[in-house]
């Protein structure tokens, strides 16, 4: 299709396709995030963190766990209600255009999505079991537990839920019903989080820092396969992608 | 939405907005498919991974082939069967690895300061490069796993072997025989050393030495090609795109 002078004066005028600075913008936030976060564990962890009835341990490690909780719940309360409030309610009526364009918002939501997987789920996790090698917990709150099950997994919850959220209520590619792999791979890692109940309850009847294999940690490896849900969502996205670009491609 | 109208103002554009879908995908993908196999293969082989004194010759061999051959089934059940691309295992491979040497590098040493020789994860790669070359070139779910599976348990020790050989060399250390890996478990003690939780290897083939590692290869290979059956149909239900009536929740 020829680009016309009036679809170029619009170019010039409408918002871009993809808005680079919000991704850029996003990423950023989780890898300058995390990253003053691990430096947090690395200065208080061995100076604060090894004595859960250390005074220290109060003011360190117990009053993060209680401010990240109220933020969280607040994140999640503002985050998710907004991107509810403000859906759109006519959005089988969206130009192709507008459509792609929020394909591309949509987009950058998966990839802070993939940001917040890999902490969780890599980078933190893996890191509770050299923690958890070298020192005996005397709590379930130990500053791995702190940071892993109680910052990592909800901050990849709420990101998740906005990703979902977003997609449902501005695309109409999931206007047919639920997705039912978008809800395994954002509810499959959700169920992440209530199995700590079984973990935890698991540790403290039994000393389990022996075997990082032990099947008391089945529980999170099920819900971890519900992260190949992603494969579900790509197709979904591929479909609907290329049936705004197939004529123009051909 | 009129379908007169058109998404993009011109071919070029087009092309551009593709490519572009191409790396968020692929990004996306990668790092959400290495999230769920760490975990995965963590929690089901990850001590044998972890510590040099637990990579022996028999569960190490045995184990961590068996559990590592999962995802990359799963994801080449949507890879090649939808978009005949030839790089779910090696993909899958490859975040995995991201995420172990990220995290033995800056959190087992830069943490809890386990030096990065005693630490380092395991060499997967070789099996890997060959399941996706195989099934490239047989296109045949039966090939891959029955051919593609055995050589995937096969090849991890000759794999692994130019790294681990100078750690298996025998030492004597206070009139005790042991491997050199044994010596670093014992100078890094933790919850998981193997000997206070008795996870070291015995039996019988040890005692005569030579073939203890082909035989749990050979093993491995064998429950391989069940797995990465069963797991290329775990990838083919996770690919679906099937949506549910709201109604229903």
């Amino acid at each position: 299709m020829a680009a016309t002078t009036e679809s170029v004066k619009a170019d010039a005028a409408e918002k871009p396709l993809l808005n680079v600075r919000n991704l850029v913008l996003g990423s950023l936030v989780y890898i300058i995030f995390y990253g003053w976060v691990r430096w947090y564990e690395g200065v208080y962890g061995w100076s604060a963190g090894l004595d859960s009835f250390a005074p220290e341990f109060e003011t360190y490690w117990m009053n993060f766990l209680y401010i990240e909780f109220v933020l969280e719940v607040c994140t999640a309360g503002i985050l998710w209600g907004y991107i509810w409030k403000s859906r759109d309610r006519k959005v089988m009526s969206i130009t192709p255009r507008e459509e792609l364009r929020r394909h591309f918002t949509h987009w950058t939501w998966l990839v802070c999505y993939a940001w917040a997987i890999y902490y969780g789920a890599s980078y933190f996790t893996e890191q509770d079991g050299t923690w958890h090698q070298t020192i005996v917990r005397d709590t379930d709150f130990t500053p791995s537990h702190i940071i892993e099950f109680y910052l990592s997994y909800p901050i990849y919850i709420i990101t998740g839920g906005a990703s979902f959220l977003y997609a449902r209520t501005r695309l109409p590619a999931y206007q047919q019903g639920l997705s039912l792999m978008y809800l395994v791979s954002v509810v499959g890692p959700f169920m992440i989080l209530p199995n700590v109940g079984l973990n935890e309850w698991g540790h403290t009847f039994w000393f389990m820092e022996e075997l990082f294999v032990a099947p008391l940690h089945y529980g999170f490896v099920f819900f971890g396969w519900a992260a190949l849900g992603v494969l579900g969502v790509v197709n979904i996205e591929v479909q609907a992608i290329s049936k705004l670009l197939k004529k123009d491609l051909a | 939405m009129s379908a007169s109208q058109s998404a993009v103002r011109s071919r070029a554009e087009a092309v551009k907005v593709s490519r572009t879908f191409d790396w968020l995908i692929l990004f996306t993908l990668f790092f959400v498919v290495l999230g769920g196999y760490h975990i995965h293969y963590m929690l089901t082989g990850g001590d044998w991974d972890f510590w040099t004194d637990w990579k022996d010759r028999r569960l190490w061999v045995t184990v961590a082939p068996i559990v590592s051959i999962t995802f990359p089934a799963a994801v080449q059940a949507c890879l090649w069967y939808r978009y005949r691309l030839p790089f779910g295992a090696v993909v899958c491979i490859l975040g995995l690895l991201l995420g172990e040497w990220v995290n033995r590098y800056l959190n087992f040493w830069g943490w809890t300061y386990f030096p990065v020789n005693f630490c380092f994860p395991s060499n997967l790669m070789p099996g890997a490069i060959v399941l996706d070359v195989i099934l490239m070139l047989s296109g045949s779910l039966t090939v891959t796993a029955v051919v593609g599976g055995l050589a995937y348990g096969l090849l991890f020790y000759p794999g692994n072997w130019p790294v681990i050989a100078p750690l298996h060399v025998p030492v004597e250390y206070n009139g005790m025989m042991m491997t050199l890996a044994d010596l670093q478990g014992y100078h890094y003690v933790r919850t998981g050393t193997p000997e206070y939780i008795r996870m070291v290897e015995k039996g019988t083939l040890r005692t005569f030495g030579k073939d203890v590692a082909p035989v749990s290869a050979f093993f491995s290979g064998f429950v391989s090609i069940i797995i990465y059956f069963l797991w290329h149909f775990f990838g083919k239900w996770f690919a679906q795109t099937t949506f549910v009536n709201s109604e229903n929740f």
